[in-house]
């Protein structure tokens, strides 16, 4: 990657050839839906595109357009729930999820996958952004417009959860 | 002191509890054993999630990706001008759209309440311009017409809607060119008009009021140049 001027089409394509895999993962982890995850790519890639005058050289794009895509991929998650993230009360776990479920998501995915399934939206969304994402809890409260407070307790839960799911997963 | 899970699972993450909170709880790990190994089997767990394999991107996902760099690179330099222009030229383009379709609403209602009126000013067509059953102005009805219907159901995805756009401006440009060449200087500067609002719909970077509503403006215009392509013929002049 060069260090000066704006990322070119080569670079571009050079970044989706070797990191496109993580950020479809990121997208993936987020929005739990594969076509959601692939509008949120496409979004984030076209948003990137548009902004790549503002790329600082002494980044990596592909690091640049990772952030873009987690944030491409909440904004895909706001717009099929017409606004923001609702308040703890109302966010409930996936109500169809039963044993032979999660024992089949089990099978069939990753371990990760199966545990993230059993979290509620803003649980999982504190975790990726926590756990895998790196984000500090108050960068998080920031993107989702609630309190640092709500963040650490939809994080304690979802850790909890999927400590259980896992642990239940692996003992099945 | 009895440290909870959650109190440990904030602990794993650096900045879940205050420094103070931090140091009790460093302290008890290095005191308490059956603590200790609390938070060891936690930070395990935590870390076998860390450690899983990464998904594969779809490849068809992928060559996607790649398509669409390369249309946007492709796009002819007046699109990335255009989504560059600043409010002024962005109110100046749109400006220029508004006169010339108010201009030729007016053409259109002069015209048929006035049917002896030689020429409505802003849609005059110095001739020679294509009679209206051209293949030339049949295939900018159609075009037209796509577009219409194009805009009016904008897919909601930003990726998306800048392809469904981009491609708009593409056929928009043949047309406009072929306006040229058939010497309809007054179309094709109606036409280079629409290209300025589709570049700017389709840069991204408006909100949804401001999309809606230059969206609407645009629909405007197109209906009003769709509805002068669909009237009959005038016999004293020719008009878009």
């Amino acid at each position: 990657m060069k260090s000066s001027g704006p990322p070119t089409r080569a670079d571009f394509h050079e970044a989706i050839s070797t990191r496109s895999g993580n950020w479809y993962a990121a997208c993936l982890k987020i929005t739990r839906n594969e076509a959601l995850a692939e509008d949120a790519l496409q979004d984030a890639l076209l948003n990137a595109w548009h902004k790549r005058k503002q790329f600082k050289g002494d980044a990596r794009l592909d690091t640049w357009i990772h952030r873009i895509a987690v944030n491409s991929a909440l904004q895909v998650l706001r717009r099929n729930r017409n606004g923001v993230f609702e308040p703890l009360e109302s966010d409930i776990a996936d109500a169809t999820r039963t044993p032979e479920s999660a024992q089949h998501a089990y099978d069939m995915h990753a371990e990760l996958t199966a545990a993230l399934s059993g979290l509620s939206e803003l649980e999982r969304v504190c975790f990726v952004l926590k756990h895998f994402e790196e984000w500090r809890l108050k960068e998080i409260a920031g993107e989702l417009g609630t309190g640092v407070d709500t963040i650490k307790q939809a994080l304690v839960r979802g850790v909890r959860k999927m400590r259980l799911t896992v642990r239940s997963l692996k003992s099945a | 002191m009895t440290i909870s899970d959650d109190t440990l699972t904030l602990y794993f993450y650096t900045d879940g509890l205050s420094r103070r909170e931090r140091q009790e709880v460093a302290a008890a790990l290095q005191t308490d054993r059956a603590l200790g190994a609390r938070y060891a089997a936690l930070s395990a767990e935590l870390q076998q999630l860390t450690d899983a394999p990464a998904v594969d991107a779809p490849a068809d996902l992928v060559q996607r990706l790649h398509d669409c760099v390369d249309r946007l690179a492709e796009l002819p330099a007046a699109a990335p001008d255009a989504a560059r222009f600043n409010v002024s030229s962005f109110f100046w383009g749109a400006a220029l759209a508004a006169t010339l379709a108010i201009g030729i609403f007016i053409g259109i209602t002069v015209t048929r309440e006035t049917p002896d009126l030689v020429v409505p000013r802003m849609a005059e067509v110095p001739a020679p311009m294509p009679p209206t059953t051209s293949p030339f102005v049949r295939g900018l009805r159609v075009h037209l017409q796509n577009s219409e219907r194009g805009l009016s159901g904008l897919p909601p995805g930003d990726a998306e809607r800048a392809l469904l756009l981009m491609n708009i401006i593409e056929q928009n440009r043949l047309f406009e060119r072929a306006a040229v060449q058939n010497d309809a200087d007054n179309l094709a500067r109606v036409l280079r008009a629409f290209e300025l609002v589709l570049a700017r719909l389709a840069a991204g970077d408006l909100d949804a009021e401001e999309t809606d509503a230059l969206r609407n403006k645009l629909l405007f215009e197109l209906n009003v140049v769709l509805t002068k392509l669909s009237a009959p013929p005038s016999t004293d002049s020719q008009t878009i």
